[in-house]
């Protein structure tokens, strides 16, 4: 297990380490650069700025020096575009907010997405079952952006208390989380039902109901284990999506949270800040990809002896 | 199940919870007088010196005053500021300023025509590197010392002394005052900005609420990013007891449609903008407070005259001449602007006029297949592919593909669309890798010259290839005169040898369009530059 442990992080470390030096050097591929603005900048300023964020030095200077300034002195750089506030505070302001409304999300998508899959599986064929699995396809199909304005216009408006958008009080995050959690269920009903259905149809169910084990029994007790295989595969990666913000739910909601940043920093060429992000990103993906190894490690006992091995 | 059933009760306890409140943030807002308005974009800085978009001269107007401010009741009309009076020579290239003794910071400090130097060196100092150092440019030298060619004492900013400022300006400048509305000519606190790092520290942090140092109506309260700005009354301010209102709230709200929605879910006073699909909703179910004022702006296209048959002035005119605007502005941009044959919108006394051209669109249309029959192309044949570049805007594209299919209508042309993200657009517009790019300017101060000076032959934000002799003489002879009415027509001079040569396709004059709560909001006037001073509004419960 910690052979494992130890395994995966070095993995990981060196994930994050190529996804940030591709970053690196694909932004810098970009056209145009951090200060052009409405207004063309006369030669000599647009040289001074450059010379001022160290933007004259070659690619691989500043890569070097990129990487010296983070590991020496834990500094991220300083935002290009808002000059004056440095990349971590930035993502420290964002990241909360961005993680309270993915935890909020992923709360729901796994309350209504796995219940939802678990019955449409017992009831295969079956009404419920064609009843879910066509709300769980409107919601794959239906894109945030439509979903997120008519929860707004509808539920923001009319039920008292609900708002609109905006972030001045804590009940704003629940049209933004059920956006995101409801989207999520949709694809998490659908793992469930999948991965159920599978187990459902193996030996050991049918020992179970000749045993005289009940309903919810055989479905919780026996079938779930497996049978959530699939969901929690999909929910490392979809957390860490959750928790890094979503472009379109935060613009629709006027949410201060990091999708907009991952947005706006890059079609601004904010350098520093497109690379804090994309590093903050790497590391919780991977983080989120280990705890999902974990999980299945505890939930599949075949992996653990392999694991041993 | 159980499960299930207690998140179920939950969220619906929470519902009810959140029943009790039945105001909107807005009403609560009103009641504290607090004035909660949309401001497009998250702000760059609250620095002068650094900030350079409409959204942070926005905020800044209200955390800084110059020596001159706008008038809360005349468009245009510039009152004391920080100076209590000023004069200038017959010339009007020596201008004294007398500033207010009782002038002061927010810390309490006296505020000298030495912060007026000290900004102005710092916006300039070629170490700097301010963005917007050429709106100081009028002052003697300052280009000079920009580029770190001459010494600071060459430059003509003089204190002489504790309250009068002698500013010495390259050439005869009548409408100064109306530069210094701009934010550029504000000062800035000398003391707080030397002992938070100096006057060439960008990373300064001089301007966090924290640290905030001003001399203007508010200071900032709180400072969430991406969320809101809120700036609370000076208790310093020079004229406190005018100050109309308790405070504003600037939301950055990029999105019209989140922002529109965010309205009339009461949670803004006044919106930034309506996008013009929403322009007939909010019209209807919003009417007494749907807002379309002027707006100091011109929407058109450049066209690369460097490059293949857009050298030729014939295909120029002809591709002007086959734009129907009136249909352009009516179906596309859904009437928010006003279709227009100049460059310069109507405004500050000034009016160019057009290149004469046929009155009906069908004689137009006529004319154009004529020009580009004699330039070789008859109906269209052999006329190479060109390439129209606009941003991802929706407005834009739509309206790119509105006039691809006029010229393939009107003049059988094939035009490609090439749609770009906003930094790539302008890093090939400033390039000059385009054929035709869709464009927009806006004034920087309500005078012509923010305008025609952009056509100078070489200017930085020329950008067509595009320039003449005879025009650069008419803008150096509005720069060279005192005259107000002599500059005038010097101007109007050379923005009509500009659109006679077409280096641009003027579309229209773009209008402002928003919503206003009219419950709540009073005091409010259109504003051409939309620089309306927020003190002079009045929030109402």
């Amino acid at each position: 297990m910690i052979k494992l442990l130890f395994k995966r992080l070095m993995q990981g470390a060196l994930v994050v380490f190529v996804l940030e030096t591709i970053t690196f050097f694909l932004v810098r591929m970009l056209p145009g650069n951090p200060f052009l603005g409405e207004r063309k900048l006369p030669q000599h300023v647009m040289e001074q700025l450059n010379a001022l964020y160290g933007l004259d030095q070659s690619a691989l200077v500043q890569y070097f020096n990129y990487w010296k300034n983070i590991l020496t002195a834990g500094d991220f750089g300083p935002s290009l575009v808002r000059e004056g506030m440095q990349v971590s505070s930035i993502i420290a302001e964002a990241f909360p907010v961005s993680l309270w409304l993915g935890i909020l999300g992923m709360g729901i998508a796994i309350v209504v997405g796995i219940p939802a899959g678990m019955l449409a599986a017992r009831c295969k064929n079956r009404w419920p079952d064609t009843v879910l699995m066509l709300a769980a396809m409107l919601g794959i199909c239906i894109p945030a952006f439509v979903v997120a304005p008519v929860f707004g216009k509808t539920l923001g408006m009319h039920v008292p208390g609900l708002s609109v958008a905006g972030w001045d009080n804590p009940l704003c995050a629940v049209l933004p989380a059920l956006t995101l959690g409801l989207i999520n269920a949709a694809y998490l009903a659908r793992l469930t039902r999948g991965g159920m259905l599978e187990v459902l149809s193996q030996d050991f169910m049918r020992t179970a109901r000749a045993k005289g084990a009940g309903a919810v029994r055989q479905l919780v007790i026996h079938a779930l284990r497996s049978g959530l295989l699939p969901a929690v595969s999909y929910l490392g990666p979809a957390f860490a999506a959750l928790i890094t913000g979503s472009f379109v739910v935060e613009t629709c909601f006027q949410v201060p949270g990091m999708g907009l940043h991952f947005v706006n920093a890059t079609t601004d060429r904010d350098y520093f800040l497109i690379q804090g992000l994309v590093l903050c990103y790497g590391v919780l993906i991977v983080g989120a990809n280990l705890i999902v190894d974990l999980a299945l490690v505890a939930l599949n006992p075949r992996l653990r002896t392999q694991g041993a091995a | 199940m159980s499960t299930r059933k207690a998140i179920i009760a939950i969220l619906l306890g929470s519902l009810l919870a959140a029943c009790g409140e039945r105001k909107s943030s807005a009403e609560r807002f009103a009641e504290d007088g607090i004035l909660v308005i949309g401001n497009n974009s998250e702000p760059q800085s609250q620095d002068p010196h650094k900030a350079t978009s409409v959204a942070d001269g926005k905020i800044i107007c209200t955390l800084l005053e110059g020596l001159v401010r706008p008038s809360a009741t005349v468009d245009g009309e510039v009152l004391p500021g920080v100076a209590e009076s000023w004069e200038h020579n017959e010339k009007a290239d020596v201008w004294t300023f007398h500033l207010n003794p009782a002038a002061c910071w927010s810390d309490g400090t006296p505020l000298t025509a030495q912060d007026f130097v000290y900004a102005y060196q710092r916006l300039l100092h070629p170490q700097f590197a301010g963005k917007y150092a050429e709106m100081l440019y009028p002052l003697a030298h300052a280009e000079a010392y920009n580029k770190g060619e001459c010494d600071w004492q060459q430059v003509g900013v003089k204190a002489l002394d504790k309250h009068t400022l002698q500013l010495t300006l390259s050439g005869p400048t009548p409408h100064l005052p109306r530069l210094m509305l701009h934010f550029t000519w504000f000062p800035v606190p000398a003391h707080k900005v030397e002992a938070m790092g100096g006057m060439l520290d960008r990373r300064s942090l001089w301007t966090r609420p924290e640290h905030w140092t001003g001399n203007g109506a508010y200071i900032i309260d709180t400072h969430r990013f991406n969320d809101y700005l809120s700036v609370k009354p000076n208790p310093l301010y020079l004229r406190k007891d005018e100050v109309k209102n308790k405070g504003i709230r600037f939301l950055p709200i990029v999105n019209g449609y989140t922002e529109t929605r965010m309205y009339q879910g009461g949670k803004l006073h006044i919106t930034n903008n309506v996008p013009p699909e929403m322009l007939a909703f909010a019209r209807n179910t919003n009417s007494r407070d749907f807002c379309q004022d002027p707006y100091y702006c011109a929407i058109f296209y450049r066209l690369n005259t460097t490059r293949g048959p857009l050298r030729d002035l014939r295909v120029r005119r002809a591709l002007h001449l086959a734009i129907d605007r009136d249909s352009l502005v009516n179906k596309v941009v859904r009437g928010a602007g006003k279709p227009a044959d100049v460059f310069t919108p109507p405004g500050a006394g000034y009016a160019a006029q057009p290149p004469s051209s046929p009155a009906t669109q069908a004689e137009r249309e006529a004319l154009a297949r004529q020009l580009l029959a004699e330039a070789g192309y008859p109906q269209g044949k052999g006329f190479p592919i060109l390439e129209l570049m606009t941003t991802s805007r929706d407005v834009q594209r739509v309206m790119a593909e509105t006039i691809q299919a006029m010229w393939e209508k009107v003049l059988g042309i094939h035009i490609d669309i090439r749609s770009c993200e906003w930094t790539a657009y302008k890093a090939a517009q400033q390039n000059m890798e385009y054929d035709i790019s869709s464009s927009s300017w806006s004034g920087d101060y309500l005078d012509p010259a923010t305008f025609v000076e952009l056509w100078r032959s070489g200017g930085g934000n020329n950008c067509t290839g595009w320039g003449s002799p005879e025009c650069d003489a008419a803008l150096a002879a509005a720069r060279g005169t005192g005259n107000a009415e002599e500059r005038r027509a010097h101007l109007q001079h050379a923005e009509e040898l500009m659109l006679q040569a077409q280096p641009i396709i003027p579309l229209y004059h773009s209008e402002r369009t928003y919503l206003r709560s009219t419950r709540h909001v009073s005091g409010w006037q259109s504003r051409l530059l939309d620089n309306f001073p927020l003190d002079a509004v009045e929030v109402k419960p």
